[in-house]
């Protein structure tokens, strides 16, 4: 679980890095999807956090949900575009809340944990 | 499986990490983006100013060959309102001619005013030589360069002429713009009155000239009770 973690925090900081110093520049039109993919990779990220906390982390269902989170993000926000309609708002509200709920979920494992510890060391 | 999980955790980590530095760039360039709208909103109203400024400088190009024109058509009126004083003062004889015509001088005889000498020139007799002139269609007549106008009188005071109020006095010299074969023939005729004048013993002596210059009226004209009738 620790490797996974610096693996995480690894792959972030390469990506970083790699999108800091690419030349391509993203168009100014796509920043608002690209926005919203970054809400949806990071619900998924969260998403997989709990998984693994949960012990039933599924490498397929986080890569597929890691995916299909961000195309229906950006897609959503893209229809909105098209129709006018602030739709990209309902990705935001739906990954938000569920960001904040594993988020949530996350925390009292941890908590748990900690007190498992505690009663195992005491 | 281990291993598969981890290259999908960096997988997701790395897409992640591009796409939050990404947001982070172009957010960053949000104020340049800015700025591009901005260049868009300027190059726009600079557009439409060059168009605007396009269409003023026609607009000044019509308006200048409008003031043109008005110039010249004011110019052309001046022109022809001086033209038509020019005209109407050469009619007048209020400016001095010149052209052809003829020189007439009348004197008495010596032998006359040394024998006789009762006999001097007479008014009737400039009159007259006036009259045939006219005739043989003079233009400008002068005499002694008294222009003779309109309303000039040929009038008899004492021993002198009167002509436009300045006295004159013999020999009188006669100058006469027209047709100068005209003028003479029109004196000289058989029984004309160079004939005439001749047996009176006044001499008439008649030149032809290619350039007889005729002088302008130098009186005052006075219309004190003639008033124009407005026309139209």
């Amino acid at each position: 679980m620790w490797l996974g973690l610096w693996l995480s925090i690894f792959g972030l900081a390469v990506g970083v890095v790699i999108g800091l110093n690419i030349p391509v520049a993203l168009p100014q039109a796509y920043a608002k999807y690209l926005s919203i993919a970054a809400l949806a990779a990071l619900d998924s990220v969260f998403g997989g956090i709990r998984a693994n906390m949960e012990d039933n982390f599924d490498n397929a269902i986080f890569i597929s949900g890691f995916i299909s989170n961000v195309l229906l993000a950006a897609g959503l926000a893209y229809a909105g575009d098209r129709l006018g309609m602030d739709l990209y708002l309902a990705a935001v509200v739906a990954f938000g809340v569920r960001l904040f709920q594993n988020l949530a979920i996350i925390r009292r494992y941890l908590l748990k944990k900690s007190y498992h510890k505690k009663g195992n060391t005491h | 499986m281990n291993k598969s999980i981890y290259v999908s955790i960096i997988a997701v980590s790395l897409i992640f990490g591009l796409i939050i530095s990404f947001q982070y760039r172009s957010n960053n360039d949000s104020t340049a983006g800015k700025t591009t709208d901005r260049y868009q909103e300027l190059t726009i109203e600079k557009k439409q100013v060059e168009t605007d400024i396009a269409q003023l400088e026609e607009e000044i190009g019509d308006l200048t060959v409008k003031i043109e024109t008005a110039r010249q058509g004011r110019t052309e009126a001046d022109d022809a309102v001086i033209s038509e004083l020019d005209k109407t003062k050469l009619y007048a004889g209020l400016i001095p001619v010149t052209g052809p015509g003829v020189n007439i001088t009348m004197k008495i005889d010596q032998a006359s005013q040394a024998g006789m000498g009762f006999y001097n020139i007479r008014d009737e007799d400039l009159l007259k030589v006036i009259n045939d002139l006219r005739g043989a269609g003079a233009e400008a007549i002068s005499i002694n360069d008294q222009r003779i106008l309109a309303t000039s009188e040929v009038r008899k005071a004492g021993n002198h002429i009167n002509i436009n109020l300045v006295r004159l006095s013999p020999p009188y010299s006669i100058k006469a713009i027209g047709n100068p074969g005209m003028l003479e023939s029109s004196l000289e005729i058989k029984g004309g009155l160079v004939e005439i004048l001749a047996v009176n013993g006044i001499t008439v002596d008649v030149q032809q000239s290619d350039q007889v210059l005729v002088p302008a009226y130098t009186g005052m004209l006075r219309f004190d009770y003639a008033k124009h009738v407005q026309r139209g």
